[in-house]
């Protein structure tokens, strides 16, 4: 038996060790610079990339038709009539999305020709914020022609004033979109004023704006405007002119602020450097015999010269070969002090050769986040660029669709939604779990709830989502915007409700008075108190039903957010419906964690405080609730983690893969339940299986899959670790 | 050993009470009291005296109703559900079971401490001047004050004044069942109800608890229940000896422990059965 069990155990630990070994492998290798690599295929083809890993894989008879035909007879001989057989390939990152239309390619080790690959020392990788990755050579700066072989510093320094005006343009563009949102608030203002007035302001204010607006506005037009709006109530005339007010400061604004963006946008476009990529472009034929050209040497022929287009270049040219194999090479041109000019050569069959320039590609310097030379680097670079990734991964924004760069945005908005979450949770589960266990008298009522509130924990998450989706955001958020009739309900005539009113009014007189009768009854007679509390509460929850109803019927409510409709503003999965949903999901774990912390209170602690004299109340909030707070904190973190990493209802309530506002920001009123948001869980999701190229989001899968975890396993820590604490203070001395 | 098997049978049997204890100037006077928990009786009309400043012994083997009864006295017994009474006590003169009583006023007129030490989870200071705190006592001298006395009072003075902010659960178990009597005494109770207050101590500190209860008594009324003869005989003034429920006999501990009325209370005194 201990070996059945111990086996059990051992496989248990092997299945957990394992996952956190992918995970913690996969997530913290991701952004560890690797080196660039250049080889060749048996289809005399250019392959150029990162190195990501060398993989196994299945060679099987149905793929060898993907091969090219020399790779097809070294795959047969592999294969030697087996149906499959283990092999490897090379993962290789080659960016350069806009060219080549790929981020990755595979490239089997049966198919590559070159006896070594190259690692050019003079590759550039250029992160950028559109496009992803760029891997290429520096040919030259369009601002300046540095006669200096370093570019490298040129480039950053150029790098950080592109980022000076680039924050700059982003200044400027947060001004217009200010100026832009209080117009339309004016209009929204305006808008509000016609609903409540049951009047067509449209036409006057049009009319008014361009009276106002117009070039030759004179005394005499505004006057006119001014006359238009005579008739209107004080509201309405100070909503009209807040309008004008609004359309003429945002269109003399907009002037001077385009202007500026125009003049920053030139500015931000006019350094660009231009790259070779490793793709060659059309073949030359030159008569320099492949041995020759191989060798390299001082001086190349003018023949060379003229067929890579440097003709007028007087001075001598020397010329590096970086062999592939036989027949095709690298070939770096250098002359004077310059970044050296890549070429293609290959040695055709006929003793000719070919040489072929780099496809030149400009990229512009503020498009580039980080310029990295993977093959320069040195341990202790490599772990810079580590660290400065890592570092744009926990606090910068997303790029590429959330492909590349930050994830501050969803850590941020998980964090925020987390928060709203407890808040949202923490008093509903502990009054309930204090109504449950000290005050509820117990029976099968009791029993029922009770193990209905534990299989709710059990019910799937997603159900959850669609409760919140139907109820907190089309139910709740709707009437919120635009009041019963947006939510579904059919509101009440005016009569009907005002009578439904009258009718509230005297039950719940009837509910008073009963309550009044059975305290008094109720000190003679315990059974018919017991029937008179049962009568009175049936009657106060039916007024509260009335009320309710009361409120859901209403044909004077109109919600509050009328005038932005048909634009929802809480009627959609927002950061408020998120945390209600989620406090829902984990409201069981919280009140069964708050029900046993209670349950283990000693009663002989409630006795002694009672015999002191001490209320309901008074014992449970001096002795009670104290003694059990190690437990509903506990249960609380647990609730807290639990919340944190859950996705399903996520996708439904809320969470969106790109958000341009964060829910909590310095802007007032900083908390914006309406917002949606970014989550760190449903990232990992959008990424991994909805983006458009979900090959180049898996790294970036597993790196926020890693930072998750580490989130989730924080927060259980930080509850054990206050357990302990707390639990220290409750020790006692045992004789 | 006829009245006993009598009691068992379930027939009425009347108590025997001393007259010098009947004589005394009672402070709790219990009138036929009975106590039901739901339809099983455990109390059969039960009338006594407790004598003002004095101290009274509740004996008899486990399970006769001592605990039941002394928890009766501050109406402990509401906390369980099913439980319902017949009869009245009064504490000097005032109905304890009058359904127009105010339960938490009453429980303030009296002090109990319980079998085990229960220490509240706060500091020793805190744990003595709990009565007053949950009346709204904020006066910090005054508080100080009525620690300080209860402490003295319960002879933990001298141990715990250099630590009155420390935890109570920090204390051992003799000190902390003196600090429980201290926070009993705090609130200057008529009577103090102590549940075999030693039978979790060691010899020791049951000897402390002991000279602590002869001290006190004079100042406080003191109704005790213990299983231990010796000590009963040696703190209390007047013993009670209860059987299945019902009062058997009460008299002065000195009668009782050496010229009972009855034979019944001789063998179990002695240990003869029980």
């Amino acid at each position: 038996m201990v070996w059945l069990t111990g086996g059990m155990f051992v496989v248990a630990c092997l299945m957990i060790l394992s996952l956190l070994a992918l995970v913690l492998y996969q997530g913290l290798s991701t952004l560890w610079p690797r080196p660039f690599l250049l080889l060749s295929t048996s289809s005399d083809e250019l392959i150029a990339g990162e190195l990501q890993s060398r993989q196994n894989y299945r060679l099987s008879r149905q793929n060898l038709r993907e091969l090219d035909p020399a790779s097809q007879v070294q795959a047969e001989q592999l294969l030697n009539g087996a149906a499959q057989v283990n092999a490897k390939r090379m993962y290789l990152r080659t960016g350069n999305y806009e060219v080549t239309n790929r981020h990755f390619v595979f490239v089997p080790d049966l198919s590559i020709t070159s006896k070594k690959p190259i690692e050019p020392e003079n590759v550039w990788l250029l992160e950028r914020r559109e496009w992803g990755n760029l891997y290429g050579f520096p040919k030259s700066l369009s601002w300046t022609d540095a006669r200096e072989t370093d570019v490298v510093p040129l480039v950053r320094d150029a790098m950080r004033d592109a980022a000076r005006v680039s924050s700059a343009l982003e200044h400027q563009k947060n001004l217009l979109e200010r100026t832009d949102r209080r117009l339309a608030d004016s209009r929204i203002a305006v808008r509000q004023v016609e609903l409540n007035e049951k009047i067509d302001l449209q036409a006057v204010a049009e009319q008014a704006i361009q009276d106002s607006l117009a070039p030759s506005a004179d005394v005499s037009s505004v006057a006119a405007g001014s006359k238009a709006l005579d008739g209107l109530s004080v509201g309405a005339r100070r909503a009209i002119e807040r309008l004008i007010e609004e359309t003429k400061a945002s269109s003399e604004l907009q002037i001077t602020i385009n202007e500026e963006i125009a003049k920053l946008e030139a500015e931000r476009n006019a350094r660009s450097v231009v790259m070779q990529l490793p793709i060659p472009e059309a073949a030359h034929p030159i008569s320099v015999p492949w041995s020759e050209l191989v060798q390299g040497g001082e001086s190349a022929s003018d023949e060379l010269k003229n067929a890579v287009g440097l003709g007028d270049v007087s001075d001598t040219i020397e010329i590096h070969t970086k062999p592939l194999q036989d027949r095709q090479a690298i070939l770096e041109l250098r002359w004077q002090s310059q970044p050296p000019l890549m070429l293609w050569g290959t040695a055709n069959a006929d003793g000719t050769t070919s040489v072929s320039r780099l496809r030149e590609h400009t990229v512009l310097i503020a498009d580039i986040v980080r310029l990295v030379e993977p093959n320069r680097l040195s341990l202790i670079g490599k772990a810079g660029v580590y660290a400065s990734r890592w570092g744009e991964f926990l606090f910068g924004q997303p790029r590429e669709a959330g492909v590349e760069g930050g994830f501050f945005p969803a850590i941020w908005g998980t964090i925020v939604m987390t928060l709203v979450m407890s808040l949202a949770v923490m008093p509903f589960g502990v009054l309930a779990a204090l109504y449950m266990r000290e005050y509820a008298k117990g029976g099968w009522l009791l029993s029922i709830i009770r193990i209905s509130i534990n299989n709710l924990a059990g019910v799937p998450s997603i159900v959850y989502g669609v409760f919140g989706l139907s109820f907190f955001c089309y139910t709740i958020g709707g009437f919120i915007d635009g009041g019963p009739v947006k939510a579904g309900f059919n509101p009440w005539p005016s009569t009907v409700w005002f009578s439904a009113v009258a009718a509230l009014a005297v039950l719940g007189l009837i509910a008073f008075v009963i309550s009044i009768l059975g305290n008094q009854a109720g000190q003679r007679d315990s059974s018919m108190r017991r029937w008179i509390g049962f009568l009175s509460g049936l009657l106060w929850l039916s007024c509260l039903v009335g009320i309710a109803l009361l409120v859901v019927k209403s044909p004077f409510f109109h919600g509050f957010y009328e005038a932005q409709l048909p634009n929802p503003t809480f009627g959609k999965g927002c950061l408020l419906w998120a945390a209600c949903t989620l406090a829902l999901l984990t409201l069981p774990v919280v009140i069964v964690a708050t029900e046993e912390a209670l349950a283990a209170v000693p009663n002989s602690l409630r006795e002694g405080s009672y015999a002191c004299g001490a209320g309901k109340w008074q014992t449970i909030h001096r002795i009670v609730l104290p003694y059990a707070r190690p437990g509903i904190i506990t249960g609380f973190i647990l609730a807290m983690a639990r919340g944190a990493g859950e996705v399903a209802p996520m996708m439904l309530v809320g969470a969106i893969p790109l958000a341009t506002e964060l829910p909590l920001d310095f802007e007032f009123p900083f908390l914006h339940g309406s917002r949606s948001f970014m989550h760190l869980g449903f990232q990992i999701y959008s990424l991994g299986f909805q983006s458009q190229n979900s090959e180049a989001a898996k790294p970036m899968v597993f790196t926020a899959t890693l930072l998750l975890l580490t989130i989730v396993t924080l927060l259980n820590q930080t509850a054990i670790w206050l357990r302990a604490r707390l639990r220290k203070r409750f020790q006692t001395s045992q004789f | 050993m006829n009245r006993l098997k009598a009691i068992a049978e379930g027939q009425k049997v009347e108590s025997v009470i001393q007259d010098e204890v009947l004589a005394r100037d009672p402070i709790l006077q219990i009138q036929n009291f009975s106590l039901f928990y739901g339809r099983k009786q455990a109390l059969y009309n039960i009338s006594m005296p407790i004598a003002k400043g004095m101290v009274t012994a509740l004996v008899g083997p486990s399970g006769c109703g001592k605990s039941t009864l002394l928890r009766s006295v501050n109406r402990m017994n509401d906390l369980i559900d099913s439980v319902s009474i017949e009869g009245d006590m009064l504490l000097s003169g005032d109905s304890i079971f009058d359904p127009g009583v105010d339960v938490i006023q009453l429980r303030k007129r009296m002090g109990m401490v319980f079998q085990k030490p229960n220490p509240f989870p706060m500091s020793i200071f805190e744990n003595v001047v709990y009565p007053l705190r949950i009346d709204g006592e904020r006066d910090k001298t005054r508080l100080m004050q009525v620690c300080e006395h209860s402490l003295r009072g319960a002879a933990l003075w001298d141990e715990a004044k250099d630590r009155l902010q420390e935890s109570g659960l920090s204390l051992s178990g003799g000190q902390q069942q003196r600090l429980c009597i201290a926070r009993a005494i705090a609130s200057d109770p008529e009577v103090l109800l102590l549940d075999e207050p030693c039978s979790a101590l060691d010899p020791i500190a049951t000897g402390k608890i002991e000279d602590l209860i002869e001290q006190l008594s004079g100042d406080y009324s003191i109704l005790i229940v213990t299983h231990n003869m010796q000590q009963a005989s040696r703190i209390s003034d007047h013993t009670a000896f209860m059987y299945l429920g019902r009062l058997v006999e009460m008299a002065e501990t000195s009668l009782i422990f050496t010229r009972p009325k009855l034979q019944e209370t001789e063998d179990y005194i002695t240990g003869r059965f029980g």
